[in-house]
């Protein structure tokens, strides 16, 4: 398998963030994992602008977005993955603390792939990304580019 | 003499109201009359048998000026700017002419001017001097009056006193146009009709409008000949005409009453003609001008006293009317439910419109006080009642002249006053007076108000004035004014009361809506922000044991387990917590559902947890429900949950299921053999964190019953359950069936 994608995490809280690196490391995954913290900087990466402009072309495999971001927040973030041409064939899998049916019914709406309320058990969550990760990560395959994203 | 056709009648008799009796193109003989322009020249003219030779030749197209004796002409020049459109005539002046003496009187018509000269008697110009004592003398008198009857009674005497009459009535009408007489002065040689009533028809609705503005009449003689108004009368408005012809029909009447004089003053009470003052005489006479004067300031005085007395017993009925309904509005603040205020106070209920009996009905049920007909009878009279499309207050003296169903009523609900106090609910204040049976004496039958002639083409009116009486039935008295503003009032302060309950509900529903939106941003932070810390003391500790385990000593050890245990069931508090919220707002979509599958499915997902030992299951035949899927399976899961956890003791753990049809309802029980609890706090078990046994026996957040609870209530049903301590619980919900 030639170049690995990398998985795009955004989160804002750094124990989250460490919390999801041990897990993903758990799964010994040799996708690099990239790491924004809000939705501007999740944006910016996608879009390859700012402070991303020089970033290494190649979309990620997958993003994890949590839904409760500064700044730009995870639905806006989604909204606007899925209205670019080119970036809405990416998967996103969206993480949440909340069990709320609106976020659900509203992520759903804009096309998400996933949606994933955080177990408060560790074993659990570790559960949880490793399955994402394996699953987006490594057995996904993307569509080719330009073309639709599957149902 | 054949009987009229009902049929004939009813449609002469309306010929009759549209005869223009304002216009009738001729005069009386006792005088002259002459239509003038402002230049003073005559347009029309009619010259009465008693004005013969006041005017020599044609006079149309003349000066009137020039017509008449000298000493008018300074009346006549005066008389554009002296006479003021729509007021009554004026007397100008008295004129002695070679025919003899004249009263001059003129009004202006329009464009014209009528000037009439009435002829004057052998012992005019009588003065206003002559009457005065008799009107002083009056006038004393109604100082001293009290009441419509004693004054009625007053005005008779002193008029045929003035008047030298025969016979002085005082007609009164009622609020159909029938009238009736109410006093009387009789000098022998007519017959007395006090008490005797004439219906409406005999005095038609425009001659009444003619009474009302025209406040004085005379006619000298029934047997008159008329005197034409040439060249063309047809079109000159006699309304404040002195000399005013009167209608064939009238003076046919006047003969068959055997009187072949008479004289009317009008009494109005405001602007509503209110009766008369009618005068009668044997013979043909002719009444002098200042006495009738004095005749007409009488009536102006009685009209004034009636509507005095009129307005002080309305404002004194009011009065106390107005005590009885702030009684009731203080009855109904009272009350957490207005018509409870007006049920517990009857009298006052009663007293406020003078009624015999009355009955609140709402929603389907009838409250009855008083004397009242059937509920059965209400209820058919309120469905007949929101059937119409009426009014708000339905009012009647005769509710068997109404509707067919109430003469069965007629006892104790002859008369009615019903409203509606909501819009959407038929719900009615009614209050009821029995009937009133009594004898009205007629002069004649008011059916036969006219008849056909011989000659079988012209109308002929009423014949006999024997007295003729009728006996009123499924009538009550009648309702007053005051009364029915009384019952108005009430209505009003109803509605207004039901209106703020409503705004009150709206405010408070608005208050809530923005308190459950307040709590839904709260448990939204609180499931994000609560959990997240959570779910990091788990994450951590876990990590610590992973990495840094090997170095822990086993008390170190066991303490990040309990770190672990206490973080997880914190957050499971916080997960519960976040759905017992949401299930309040959360829309419930009821579909059938079989009960009896989710069972097993939960039983599934139960059996591999209770694995450790041996659960005997008896399931019973379960009935399908109505209602929302993911709420019931919440249901099921924590109630076998519950009864799996306490009964994991036993050795086997029995856990019945079982269900029944209850009036609708399907009543779904779980029995178990377990720990059980004393029935004594039955009332705590349903309750959020309320807990029946020690923490350390059985795990649990404390709040799976009261969602159980939360859930069956928002389907409308209800859950309880049965217990002995050490012999096991047994938990019921009812829910409506499939």
């Amino acid at each position: 398998m030639a170049d690995l994608k990398p998985i795009l995490l955004v989160e804002d809280s750094p124990k989250d963030v460490e919390l999801t690196l041990a897990a993903l490391e758990q799964c010994q995954l040799a996708n690099a994992v990239i790491v924004v913290r809000d939705g501007a900087e999740a944006l910016d990466y996608l879009f390859a602008r700012g402070a991303y402009e020089n970033r290494s072309t190649g979309d990620p495999a997958v993003v994890l977005l949590d839904l409760k971001l500064p700044k730009v927040d995870g639905l806006q973030v989604l909204e606007q993955i899925k209205a670019d041409a080119h970036l809405k064939g990416t998967p996103v899998v969206m993480l949440t603390s909340s069990r709320e049916e609106r976020d659900l019914v509203r992520s759903y709406s804009l096309g998400v792939n996933a949606f994933v309320v955080k177990p408060v058990g560790f074993e659990q969550f570790f559960e949880a990304i490793r399955d994402l990760g394996m699953f987006w990560a490594v057995l996904n395959e993307p569509p080719p580019r330009g073309s639709a994203p599957r149902p | 003499m054949t009987e009229a056709p009902a049929a004939i009648t009813d449609l002469d008799l309306a010929a009759c109201e549209r005869e223009p009796i304002h216009v009738p193109g001729s005069i009386q003989p006792h005088g002259a009359l002459f239509v003038i322009d402002g230049a003073g020249v005559v347009r029309k003219a009619a010259i009465g048998a008693l004005a013969e030779g006041l005017v020599e030749g044609d006079p149309i197209g003349r000066d009137l000026a020039d017509l008449l004796p000298e000493e008018a002409r300074k009346t006549i020049a005066a008389l554009d700017s002296r006479l003021v459109a729509g007021r009554g005539p004026e007397h100008l002046c008295f004129l002695r002419t070679a025919a003899g003496a004249f009263h001059f009187v003129a009004h202006r018509s329009g464009n014209d001017i009528i000037v009439e000269l009435e002829r004057a008697l052998g012992d005019e110009p009588g003065s206003f001097d002559e009457v005065y004592p008799d009107v002083r003398a009056f006038l004393d008198a109604v100082q001293r009056t009290e009441g419509v009857q004693a004054l009625a009674e007053l005005a008779a005497r002193e008029v045929r006193r003035i008047t030298g009459l025969d016979r002085a009535l005082i007609y009164r009408f009622d609020a159909e146009w029938n009238g009736a007489v109410i006093a009387e002065d009789n000098g022998g040689r007519l017959p007395v009709y006090l008490d005797l009533r004439w219906p409406a028809s005999d005095i038609p609705a425009q001659a009444r409008e003619l009474y009302r503005i025209n406040r004085l009449r005379l006619i000298a003689d029934a047997d008159y000949e008329p005197a034409p108004i040439g060249p063309d009368g047809g079109d000159v408005d006699l309304t404040y005409s002195v000399l005013r012809s009167v209608s064939p029909v009238h003076l046919e009447y006047m003969r068959n009453m055997e009187t072949m004089a008479s004289m009317s003053i009008s009494l109005l009470s405001g602007d509503r003609l209110w009766g008369l003052i009618s005068c009668h005489h044997l013979d043909p006479v002719r009444v002098p001008y200042h006495v009738r004067a004095a005749c007409e300031f009488i009536g102006q005085v009685v009209s004034m006293q009636i509507a005095a007395h009129e307005a002080s017993a309305l404002a004194m009925r009011r009065d106390a009317l107005r005590g009885v309904h702030i009684r009731l509005l203080a009855h109904m603040a009272a009350e957490d439910h207005f018509i409870d205020g007006l049920l517990s106070h009857p009298n006052d209920l009663m007293a406020l419109t003078g009624a015999d009996g009355a009955a609140v009905v709402a929603g389907g049920r009838c409250t009855r006080l008083g004397e009242t007909p059937a509920e059965t009878d209400i209820l058919a009279l309120v469905e007949w009642l929101s059937g119409q499309d009426r009014e708000d207050v339905f009012v009647t003296d005769s509710l068997a002249a109404e509707w067919t169903g109430g003469e069965r009523m007629k006892d104790l609900g002859s008369g009615v006053i019903a409203m509606s106090i909501s819009q959407v609910h038929d719900s009615y204040l009614i209050w009821f007076r029995p009937e009133l049976v009594r004898t009205v004496s007629w002069g004649g039958d008011p059916a036969k108000r006219a008849e056909l002639g011989p000659d079988g083409l012209r109308l002929h009116p009423r014949k006999s004035f024997e007295i003729w009486q009728e006996t009123v039935q499924l009538h009550a008295r009648p309702w007053q004014e005051a009364e029915l503003d009384a019952s108005a009032e009430l209505r009003v302060a109803i509605v207004d009361i039901v209106l703020r309950r409503a705004e009150e509900m709206a405010a408070l529903s608005e208050r809530l809506a923005a308190i459950n939106k307040e709590l839904e941003a709260f448990s939204y932070s609180v499931s994000h922000d609560l959990r997240a810390p959570f779910r990091h003391i788990v994450g951590y500790a876990q990590l610590l044991k992973k990495f840094e385990g090997e170095r822990l000593s086993e008390r170190g050890d066991r303490y990040i387990e309990t770190i672990i245990e206490s973080a997880i069931s914190a957050g499971r508090l916080v997960d519960d917590l976040l759905s017992y919220s949401q299930m309040g707002r959360s829309t419930i979509t009821p579909v059938s559902i079989d009960v009896g599958a989710m069972i097993r499915e939960a039983q599934t997902n139960l059996t591999v947890e209770g694995e450790r030992h041996r659960i005997e299951w008896h399931v019973g035949d379960l009935m399908a429900v109505r209602a929302d899927p993911v709420m019931v399976r919440l249901v099921v899961q924590n109630l076998l949950e519950n009864a799996l956890k306490f009964s994991r003791e036993r050795e086997p753990a029995v856990i019945e299921v079982g269900a029944e049809v209850k009036e609708g309802d399907v009543i779904t029980w779980v029995r178990d053999n377990g720990a059980g609890f004393d029935m004594a706090y039955v009332d705590k078990l349903f309750g959020v964190f309320q807990r029946l046994h020690r923490e350390e026996e059985f795990e649990g957040t404390g709040i799976g019953l009261a969602n159980v609870k939360r859930i069956v209530e928002r389907h409308g049903g209800r859950v309880w359950a049965e217990g002995e301590p050490d012999r096991g619980a047994t938990f019921f919900f009812a829910l409506p069936a499939a």
